[in-house]
């Protein structure tokens, strides 16, 4: 972990030069996913060739963008909670007065994510009613473990002589956590955060059943109405987000520890 | 300066420290030696609370250490341990800095102070000022833990075998730096350790400790010469503890002054140890070696006869550190 640390720390001072060349990858990807929000009309003799039946072919109920603007609100929505609530719960069973909840912290988080988002939803909705909460909700739960996890790997991997000597030298429990711990740690919470948000971009299209609108809706209304195109272009939205996502925390990683 | 009374520690049922009572002066340089787990560490580390201890009083000029707040005693205490405990996401210069920035003392003081303890521990600033721990050496990095531990010029400093994971060609330079720096800044010291010849050669007072207990302390010297049990002579190192006491006497001491006889080709600086003399003489085959000075000029002699002690020098007494600071 200290070896992640320190190769980050160090790559960081010369990397300017390529910064430009660090961006062209998640750039790339989000370019792709305008284009196809934009221009899906244009594809239309190639979904033609997966539904030659059907009336239409491309996906018309709601604007792509708005759909994708959706997308991105609920996931970006349930990823912040889930960020302050996962770290935030890591960093206090890290803390002395907090150790005796640790394995109970952990334990909740993994079960948030054998819990199926799905029955999340079915139970949440009598409670919350039709819409985006349940699916943050949902979200939230399903993307808390991985931060969990990370953050407790990333506090607790932290070398034993580096805590320490931060402790023998005089520094607060607060100076410590801002200035040595989370540092050191944050390459790894941020891996987590990444797997966290990039699973949730994927699972958030199942809110489309409970009402909320965002790009699960064509996939959910090609399998109603049987037409594969949909099922297709919604798809090809939801994994381009996904891929600019990951590529945009790919890029944030090895620059963070400073 | 330092003063523990009647301290013990317990871990759940065991007893890790037991009923130690030790008064280290100001300007002392105490080393704790001791098998693992013998207490040594635990006992360093009570005294700036990183460990709190179960019973008896530690003072620190007189006051108890637990009226001091924590942080506030340890900014007072440089601590240096084994593993240095660099921060790997922070350069040399801020982490020797550390500690005067704890203190909020202003930037330009704490730069001037960051490269003047990186002169004194031999670091070449535009060198070593913005590298990161890693890339250093394992010498280079204890170098700069010392200097981290001496930032805000703290009176006292511990050390938690800081030189264990060195080779030994690096460990001895730095406890010849350590010397020197002791002599130059004059600080209260407690060194733990558990190698004797490092021991040997740093302390001014020698704590031996068994089991939690001080079995016995004092001028290494005079514990070689008078151990008091069993386990005391075989930590000194039984039929080697002539070659260890010779190795902490100057050949100054046994020298005779030059007579007529032409000087020996074979010489020796007069502030090496008797260990180094008779290993000259060992080596060169010959009973008598001409004692030179700094400049290489003749000013004594040394015969086997009596740097073996026979003409009833044997207990020659002498606490002198000086050939070891000069050295």
């Amino acid at each position: 972990m200290n070896h992640t640390a320190s190769t980050a720390t160090r790559s960081s001072p010369c990397a300017n030069g390529s910064a430009a060349r660090r961006w062209l990858a998640p750039l790339a990807w989000l370019l792709l996913l305008t284009y196809a929000c934009w221009g899906m009309p244009w594809l239309e003799p190639l979904f033609r060739l997966v539904e030659p039946d059907s009336r239409d072919v491309i996906y018309a109920r709601a604007d792509f963008f708005l759909l994708l603007g959706r997308h991105m609100l609920v996931v970006g929505v349930a990823a912040l909670l889930a960020i302050g609530i996962g770290v935030a719960a890591a960093i206090a069973v890290t803390r002395p007065a907090g150790r005796d909840f640790l394995p109970m912290v952990s334990q909740l988080a993994s079960m948030g994510q054998t819990f199926p988002p799905v029955a999340v939803l079915a139970l949440a909705v009598p409670v919350l009613g039709f819409g985006t909460l349940p699916v943050i909700v949902a979200l939230l739960l399903y993307g808390l473990l991985p931060i969990v996890r990370n953050t407790l790997a990333g506090l607790e991997g932290i070398d034993g002589g580096v805590a320490e000597a931060a402790r023998g030298m005089g520094m607060t429990g607060g100076q410590r956590l801002l200035r040595v711990e989370l540092p050191l740690a944050a390459p790894i919470i941020l891996a987590g955060i990444r797997t966290s948000v990039t699973i949730n971009i994927a699972t958030a299209a199942i809110g489309s059943t409970v009402g909320a609108s965002n790009l699960g809706d064509p996939i959910i209304s090609g399998i109603v109405n049987g037409n594969i195109a949909y099922v297709l272009q919604g798809a090809l939205l939801i994994g381009l987000l996904a891929l600019s996502v990951d590529s945009l925390f790919a890029r944030l990683q090895p620059a963070s520890p400073q | 300066m330092i003063e523990l009374m009647q301290v013990s520690k317990r871990f759940g049922d065991a007893l890790a420290v037991d009923d130690v009572s030790l008064n280290i002066a100001r300007g002392e340089l105490c080393v704790l030696i001791g098998t693992s787990g013998c207490g040594k560490s635990t006992t360093l580390r009570m005294i700036n609370r990183l460990i709190e201890h179960s019973a008896g009083e530690i003072h620190l000029e007189g006051q108890p250490v637990r009226e001091f707040r924590e942080e506030v005693l340890r900014r007072r205490i440089g601590y240096a341990i084994q593993s240095t405990g660099l921060f790997p996401h922070w350069t040399v210069a801020r982490n020797i800095g550390l500690v005067p920035g704890l203190l909020k003392w202003p930037r330009a003081r704490i730069r001037e102070r960051v490269e003047e303890l990186m002169a004194l521990l031999g670091l070449e600033v535009a060198e070593f000022a913005d590298k990161y721990p890693s890339q250093l050496s394992g010498g280079q990095a204890q170098r700069v833990g010392v200097a981290r531990a001496l930032a805000a010029d703290p009176d006292i400093l511990l050390m938690d075998e800081p030189f264990g994971a060195l080779d030994p060609i690096t460990r001895e330079s730095l406890q010849d730096e350590l010397i020197r720096l002791q002599a130059r800044l004059n600080k209260t010291i407690v060194f733990v350790t558990h190698d004797m010849d490092e021991a040997l050669r740093l302390a001014d007072r020698l704590v031996v400790m068994n089991q939690g207990r001080i079995i016995q302390q004092g001028h290494p010297l005079e514990l070689l010469r008078r151990p008091a049990d069993g386990f005391v002579e075989s930590l000194l190192g039984g039929e080697d503890r002539g070659l260890k006491e010779a190795a902490l006497l100057p050949v100054s001491q046994r020298m005779v002054a030059l007579d007529d006889a032409p000087p020996d080709e074979q010489q020796v600086a007069q502030h090496a140890t008797l260990r180094e003399a008779l290993s000259i003489m060992l080596w060169r085959h010959t009973e008598r070696l001409t004692v030179v000075d700094e400049a290489g000029r003749p000013v004594g002699q040394l015969y086997l006869a009596q740097l073996v002690g026979i003409n009833g020098e044997a207990s020659g007494r002498g606490h002198d550190r000086h050939h070891r600071a000069a050295g």
